[in-house]
């Protein structure tokens, strides 16, 4: 059998603070097959970001302690001299990220940009640098590409400069694509467009793609697996299918539960009380005991690992309400208002 | 909450329409068109209602907003507020009404002065409009009522979360009791864990208080939550103004696509197998409008009644349709409306711009 496309095997990444180590990933796994798309959720500061960057080698500057293993193919991308990590940036994982007008040069025409990434690592010519990135953006559906090509980022739309951004994470063809909140910024309809183009090409190229997000909805109607993060650590995975509709964590029902939804009856948000941990001094136990409704003794003394509960969906919870997989017969959080 | 039906809406808005001339040239300008940036709207919102307004960047949704608060002046036009006009009110009327209606911008950091005390910010409004009273008690029960502990007075912005800077930004709004609060995506810039807190809070704010709200969002979800009618705006005209309940059976064509794209809906386990109406391309320009319906060019039901995807009905191309009452008094500005079984995703994919082969 050949191994996962990607795996993440107990990564742990500390920043170092004056206050002590800022424990920003502290023991994650994770896994993707190749032509599978990963939900990565979380709130802002649960550390899916710094998890993908780690394994683009792009956080060397904060000078973090990393340990465990993330492996490309089998091969630990964490252990590779810098030479190779630029073979790895590009040909191997492209990155989308959240803000394409500050990811893109704003003094360079966007068809040289992309041309730029083909001839630091393709031995081109120029003309066929920009033919090339004229076909990358025809292939993320922008129209008149020929004539976009030559236009600079603030001449483009949010929509089309996210497309852009695809454009040159895809034109190396790497096996990997990773799209850190590639829509937060755009309206509901183009981020349907984005959603849809990754989509499309992840079918066609046959890629892995990881799509990190801050909403569970967003990445529901594209994820095939889905991992949920709370302070540095996975709550939930499974397939996204049985962690949407049966959500078995706390976490993931708080998280569901403080979306306005547009079909349900108009009712009173239940949000999550209080805010995420301090990653310098995580609470003793499970990180989100402090905010659960459903906390008992048993969860400020052990921190949970996950645990497969059946059909790949694993939760870290030590919680024994029977039926727990049904959210909707879940019991009634105690003193909703009062912890609010 | 005071029976609106009664009475005299708080917010009459009649004719609103706000161009932005395109000048070129500094000695001899000359006039080389203009943004139409919204464009003949008209709505009510009775007291102690919510009205939503959703529509996509560029729609004209916070031209709207600003013209209302009279941030900006209307091209043309008129406001009225519980009975008067406001549309030119200048000096000391102006200060007045600036008392009654206040506004919460989408991002609290930036609408707070970094050199202000929150106790300063909220404060702010009492000073300039010489409330009478214990400013610094009053300042306390502010903080204390938008859920900030009255203590943190003397911090600054940045010590303070997204969402505890969005309560600020409230609590000044609040603080001279208006009637008319405009809320210009009060929770898009906050994460789902903190949105939900805020608008539970303004919902409270309204239930308590009886303040008329016009919210202004991308978020149908959020629109819905928090409206009692939705009016959805494209290219600077309302396009379909109905009860938020009857949103989500839109009739008009983009509104169908608008509530197609919003996020799936948690726990109903629909998501994974959901599709989505996708538009092609982006919105047109609002210097060159579109002739005839100004969403023709992206719409799928004029595909199906053509019946071709290349193609629409000489109608929706020449003709603008007015905003009118349906048969269930929900207004609509549509030649085709939609029918039961209008089959818009496959009519919608016929549209989409073939993407080109595999890589090269």
């Amino acid at each position: 059998m050949s191994p996962p496309l990607l795996e993440i095997d107990d990564l742990t990444v500390h920043f170092p603070s004056a206050a002590g180590p800022v424990r920003a990933v502290d023991g994650l796994s994770l896994s993707l097959e190749r032509g599978q798309t990963l939900g990565v959720v979380g709130e802002s500061g649960s550390g899916k970001t710094v998890t993908f960057l780690a394994a683009m080698r792009l956080l060397e500057r904060s000078r973090p302690e990393i340990h465990g293993r993330i492996l490309l193919d089998g091969v630990d991308v964490l252990t590779l001299p810098a030479r190779e990590m630029r073979e790895i940036r590009g040909p191997r994982i492209g990155m989308i990220f959240q803000d394409p007008l500050s990811a893109l040069h704003p003094l360079l025409r966007v068809g040289d940009q992309i041309a730029e990434t083909v001839r630091a690592h393709r031995d081109v010519g120029r003309r066929d640098a920009w033919a090339q990135s004229v076909a990358a953006l025809a292939q993320v559906g922008i129209p008149n590409a020929d004539e976009r090509a030559r236009q600079y980022p603030h001449q483009l739309s949010g929509g089309m400069r996210q497309r852009v951004m695809i454009a040159m994470a895809l034109i190396l063809e790497p096996d990997l694509l990773i799209a850190d909140a590639p829509t937060t910024a755009l309206d509901t309809t183009v981020e349907a467009q984005i959603l849809g183009i990754i989509d499309d090409l992840r079918t066609r190229l046959g890629i892995g793609v990881v799509l990190v997000s801050h909403s569970l909805a967003t990445v529901a109607d594209v994820a095939d697996t889905v991992a949920v993060m709370y302070a540095g650590r996975a709550v939930e995975r499974g397939p996204c299918q049985a962690v949407f509709a049966h959500p078995s964590h706390p976490y993931t029902w708080g998280l569901l539960d403080t979306v306005p939804a547009l079909g349900a009856e108009r009712s009173r948000l239940v949000p999550i009380p209080g805010s995420p941990p301090s990653l310098i001094d995580p609470p003793p136990g499970c990180r989100f005991a402090p905010r659960c409704a459903y906390r008992f003794d048993a969860c400020t003394r052990h921190l949970p690992e996950l645990v497969e509960r059946g059909g790949g969906h694993a939760d870290a919870c030590v919680l024994p309400v029977p039926g727990r997989g049904a959210r909707r017969n879940r019991l009634e959080p105690p003193g909703e208002e009062a912890a609010a | 909450m005071i029976d609106g039906t009664r009475t005299r809406p708080l917010l009459e808005v009649q004719s609103l329409t706000k161009r932005f001339p395109l000048t070129r040239g500094v000695i001899f300008a000359h006039s080389r068109g203009a943004v139409h940036a919204v464009e003949d709207v008209t709505f009510t919102v009775a007291r102690g209602r919510t009205l939503g307004i959703v529509g996509e960047s560029g729609s004209g949704k916070s031209t709207t907003a600003r013209m209302i608060a009279r941030l900006i002046d209307p091209t043309s036009g008129t406001i009225a507020v519980d009975g008067t006009d406001i549309t030119r009110l200048v000096g000391a009327d102006l200060r007045t009404l600036r008392q009654q209606v206040q506004m919460v911008f989408q991002d609290a950091y930036g609408s707070l002065n970094p050199r202000q005390t929150a106790g300063q910010i909220v404060g702010a409004p009492l000073r300039v409009h010489h409330v009478p009273g214990d400013r610094r008690a009053h300042v306390a029960g502010l903080l204390e009522r938008v859920g900030l502990n009255p203590e943190h007075a003397a911090r600054y912005p940045h010590e303070f979360s997204g969402g505890q800077r969005q309560r600020i930004g409230i609590a000044r709004a609040l603080a001279l009791s208006p009637t008319l609060m405009i809320l210009d995506e009060p929770v898009s810039a906050l994460d789902v864990s903190v949105q939900a807190h805020v608008l539970n809070l303004l919902t409270d704010l309204q239930d308590e208080h009886g303040i008329t709200y016009v919210v202004i969002s991308h978020d149908l979800g959020v629109i819905r939550h928090l409206a009692d009618r939705v009016a959805v705006i494209y290219l600077g005209r309302i396009v379909e103004l109905a009860d938020a309940a009857a949103i989500t059976a839109p009739r008009h064509p983009y509104t169908a696509a608008l509530v197609s794209a919003a996020p799936a809906q948690p726990g109903t386990g629909t998501g994974t197998t959901r599709q989505r109406i996708v538009l092609t391309g982006d919105a047109p320009s609002a210097i060159t409008l579109p002739t005839g319906c100004a969403f023709h060019a992206r719409c799928p039901k004029a595909r199906l009644i053509s019946g071709d995807p290349h193609r629409v009905p000489e109608r929706c191309r020449s003709e603008r349709p007015p905003l009118g009452p349906d048969a269930d008094g929900r207004q609509l500005a549509c030649w085709y409306p939609l029918e039961s079984g209008d089959d818009l995703i496959g009519a919608a994919q016929a549209m989409a711009i073939p993407v080109s082969g595999a890589q090269a």
